[in-house]
């Protein structure tokens, strides 16, 4: 499997001095992998798929921990609570579930979505869960009873991404219908709504991690950050392959300042964050990359990838000395 | 909050109940510093946290020990510990995260405020303040307690403050019925007593920096400090509500206090007091309803300190009214027809929160009207109809110039995507980290379903186990079962017996709309026994194929509320 990219892409013009090289893959899932994320403390890997089932891995030594089923049609999204003690998994059995992963076992169903569930979130205080799905709507759930608190009218086409800003006041949402719309989380009033000139399918929304930026991914193969009070996107990122499937994009901040992102062509694209060129692609996938996660503390990626793969692979940023092991 | 496009007049005051909360029977209420978490006190001596945000129960505080009626709750500053008074004479110190009692210490008479030492994160001492003698500075490690001085009284016997009220009969403690509080970091406090004066104490030597009198001369019966410290109000018996300027400086206040009593010391102590007394507060504003003259109750300021809100004392009213700063009367809320017994403002939000003598918790907001044009960035809302006036070369054909817009966006400046913005609502966020401002949400298991169709109903169970969250919790661990309740849509009483949940009702109501009311009276025939057969269960599921579309419909007519 080659560890680095040897045909150089023409945007690439500083190349990462660390480049990040594979270290394990992850097997098991029987059908495409469809989300893979690291537990806030960075202890634990969690990745979803089409089979129904959500396992978790160890960050460390990437043993297997757990293997959560319980649904009954397959995964899209997951995420970890702030304490990482539960996860919460979205599905197209139109349930989001709520995991305990002390017991490893389903804690709670939340029902009500009347179409496959799309993505979810937890709140950075992780009282309450935010979901879309193809009903168009997006629904703020209480963690702990599990009642729905609000339904929010958010879109006219599926919801595709939903995020939670870093003190859990605001929750944007992107769609189909080529809006990103940004809600108050207290309220459910919609107080903004993101529009481009053309209005491409958003597959992918996410809050900027200080939560004044929201990175957006459309079906036009481009990503884009958002100023969302001004309503103006500062920069672009594009050279990847994105126009069928809803990948995530993230922000690699532990090394410098990166965009990390799947890709329709195999590959996981790292781009500058402030030059926006391309300074990597990791290469080693056999189908598209339709996740990936950065580790909060570790130079680690993880990416996940569709049907022909069903694999979660890892990658890190090797020092100097330990290149080529 | 920091996001500059939330709607600019956020800092305004609310105008309609928009939910209440119940939960056993209520009597005060406050917000942690960050009005995440509300702490209320309930007549069977038990604390209830709320989650403001998902306004559900976030956790109980309970004890065996503690079963009198809560007269007062206070949150310590960073919200790691609660003081609670009670009818029984006690305080109980609680901590907050993991529901025990730190303290509990009983004193000679029952203390209608406790108020924990604003300044220290694990604060000792308390202020206590009795029905009708002289507030007491309790340290609540040893339970040691100073009693404050009321009254000045001069040394040379000059003009002697002989008021038939304040006679130190010896033994008995005179009846002087005084408000206090602390200032804002807890070295001063400032007492109204009942011969209408203001007593600036320092709370480490419990000397009498200053005097203030009031005009009227009347008894204070609240003395409120404004969020920031900069204003203060008192409540007094002449039907005034006053509102000072605080003139010392907010961080060391104590020190300039004794720099200034200090310096002249020729001058009779009362007329040297008076004359501090004068660089500490200002008059600033008299709030009264002239017409109906009405005694005020549980008077306190906007988180901003804009607005002050006094709730009408009348019987059987609840009637909040609300004034601006420079005085005007810009509200006047009324409530149900349940006398009002306590009152507090959120700390950032334009939320009111009241509590009723039925021991009902309401929610008042700000109507909101739905911003359209935050749906749709490019539409513009109008007041009124406007003429629209075509432009001369509207329907010109122009080839390209009109839609080549200015892509000139710089693409190449640097965005910080790390950096956080400190809050400007807390002077000293700072220390913000160790700072409690919610409960973990442990979810609650959804009661095992027996068969598919019980899906529906178990989503409910969960919710009706929720009215006595920790109890139903508590009795699992202890092994008891936990048994489901009847209706789906009546939240009746938990399993443990001990809870005596008599006014067992839905957790929280929002506005009823039609339809929800007409179900809920259709449900309502249904008898409120506090532990059901299973066999109940049944109805709601018969109603419909799947138990899902009950709750779904019941859900969306109670949630359509909160839709546009």
């Amino acid at each position: 499997m080659p560890e680095m990219d040897s045909a150089e892409p023409p945007s690439t013009a500083a190349a990462l001095s660390q480049p990040y090289v594979l270290h394990e893959t992850l097997t098991g899932h029987e059908r495409a992998v469809s989300a893979v994320k690291f537990s806030p403390d960075g202890s634990l890997l969690a990745s979803a798929s089409a089979d129904k089932i959500l396992r978790v891995w160890s960050a460390a030594d990437f043993s297997l921990r757990a293997e959560l089923s319980g649904h009954d049609e397959g995964i899209s999204d997951l995420c970890f609570s702030s304490d990482g003690l539960y996860l919460c998994s979205a599905s197209d059995d139109r349930t989001v579930r709520i995991w305990d992963l002390a017991a490893s076992a389903a804690v709670k169903t939340l029902t009500g979505h009347t179409n496959y569930v799309f993505c979810c979130s937890f709140n950075p205080q992780s009282n309450m869960i935010a979901s879309g799905s193809f009903d168009e709507t997006v629904r703020v759930w209480e963690a702990k009873s599990g009642k729905c608190l609000r339904v929010l009218p958010a879109h006219s086409e599926p919801v595709t991404a939903v995020d939670f800003n870093r003190d859990g006041s605001l929750i944007v949402s992107s769609s189909y219908d080529g809006l990103c719309r940004i809600w108050d989380a207290a309220t459910g009033h919609c107080v903004k709504t993101l529009i481009d000139d053309e209005s491409p399918p958003v597959s992918f929304v996410k809050f900027s991690p200080n939560g004044k930026f929201v990175l957006t991914a459309t079906l036009d193969s481009t990503l884009r950050l958002w100023n969302f009070s001004a309503g103006k996107f500062l920069k672009t990122y594009t050279g990847h392959v994105n126009s069928k499937f809803c990948i995530p994009a993230a922000f690699s901040v532990t090394n410098g300042k990166y965009i990390v992102s799947g890709s329709e062509d195999n590959c996981v694209y790292l781009w500058d964050l402030q030059m926006r060129k391309i300074v990597q692609k990791l290469e080693g996938h056999t189908d598209t990359v339709i996740a990936v996660s950065c580790h909060p503390s570790q130079n680690m990626i993880a990416s996940g990838a569709l049907g022909n793969d069903k694999t979660v692979k890892i990658w890190v940023q090797k020092s100097e000395g330990q290149l080529k092991d | 909050m920091n996001a500059p496009i939330i709607d600019p007049l956020q800092g305004d005051f609310p105008e309609v109940i928009e939910e209440f909360l119940q939960h056993g029977n209520m009597k005060c209420i406050a917000f942690n510093r960050r009005g995440t978490l509300l702490a209320a006190g309930c007549a069977n001596g038990s604390c209830v946290i709320w989650d403001f945000e998902t306004r559900g129960v976030a956790k109980e505080l309970r004890d065996k020990a503690c079963v009198a009626p809560i007269t007062s709750v206070c949150w310590s500053k960073y919200g790691h510990y609660l003081l609670a008074s009670a009818t029984d004479k006690s305080l109980t110190l609680w901590n907050v995260m993991n529901g025990e009692k730190i303290t509990h210490i009983t004193l000679q008479q029952t203390t209608l405020h406790a108020r924990l030492h604003p300044g220290s994160c694990t604060p000792s001492l308390c202020l206590a303040c009795p029905l009708s003698s002289a507030p007491i500075l309790v340290d609540l490690n040893n339970g040691s307690s100073t009693v404050l001085p009321v009254s000045v009284t001069d040394n040379t016997n000059g003009n002697a403050v002989s008021h038939p009220r304040n006679k130190f009969s010896d033994g008995s403690l005179p009846f002087t019925p005084t408000a206090a509080t602390f200032d804002k970091h807890g070295d001063l406090i400032y007492l109204g007593n009942s011969k209408g004066e203001i007593l600036i104490v320092d709370s480490n030597n419990i000397r009498v920096n200053a005097l203030i009198p009031i005009p009227g001369g009347s008894v204070v019966k609240d003395i409120v400090f404004s969020r920031n410290g900069q204003y203060l109000l008192t409540n007094s018996n002449d039907r005034v509500i006053r509102v000072y300027e605080n003139l010392l400086p907010t961080k060391g206040a104590a020190k300039e206090l004794e720099i200034m009593s200090d310096t002249n010391d020729k001058f009779p102590r009362i007329e040297k007091l008076k004359e501090v007394g004068t660089k500490c507060l200002r008059l600033s504003r008299e709030f009264q309803d002239a017409v109906t003259k009405i005694q005020w109750k549980a008077p306190c300021f906007s988180g901003d300190g804009e607005w002050v809100i006094g709730a009408s004392a009348s019987k059987g009213e609840h009637k909040l009214y609300i004034w601006d700063r420079a005085g005007h009367l810009v509200k006047i809320l009324e409530g149900p027809k349940e006398a009002l017994i306590d009152l507090a403002w959120h700390p950032l939000r334009p939320l009111v929160v009241s509590v009723s003598v039925a021991g009902l918790v309401y929610i008042w907001a700000k109507d909101y009207t739905e911003n359209w044009s935050a749906f749709a960035p490019d539409f513009k809302e109008l007041e009124e109809n406007e003429e629209y006036v075509e432009r001369e070369d509207e329907f010109d054909l122009m080839p390209e110039s009109e839609k080549v817009k200015e892509l000139v966006i710089n693409q190449d400046e640097e965005v910080d995507i790390l950096t956080v913005e400190k809050d400007s609502a807390f002077s000293d966020s700072d220390a913000s980290q160790e700072e409690l401002c919610f409960l973990p949400a442990v979810p609650l298991p959804d009661v095992p379903e027996q068969q598919d169709k019980c899906l529906g109903s178990s989503l409910k169970l969960g919710d009706s186990n929720h009215t006595g969250s920790l109890f139903s919790v508590e009795a699992a661990q202890n092994g008891q079962a936990i048994l489901p309740a009847s209706s789906p849509f009546e939240v009746v009483g938990n399993s443990t017996p001990e809870e005596a949940v008599g006014t067992a009702g839905l957790k929280r109501k929002r506005k009823p709309s039609a339809k929800g009311m007409e179900l809920q009276a259709e449900k309502g025939r249904k008898p409120q026994t506090k532990n059901k057969a299973s066999g109940k269960l049944s109805k709601p599921k018969s109603r419909s194929g799947d138990g899902i579309d009950t709750n779904g419909s019941v859900l969306e007519d109670d949630v359509t509320d909160e839709y546009l």
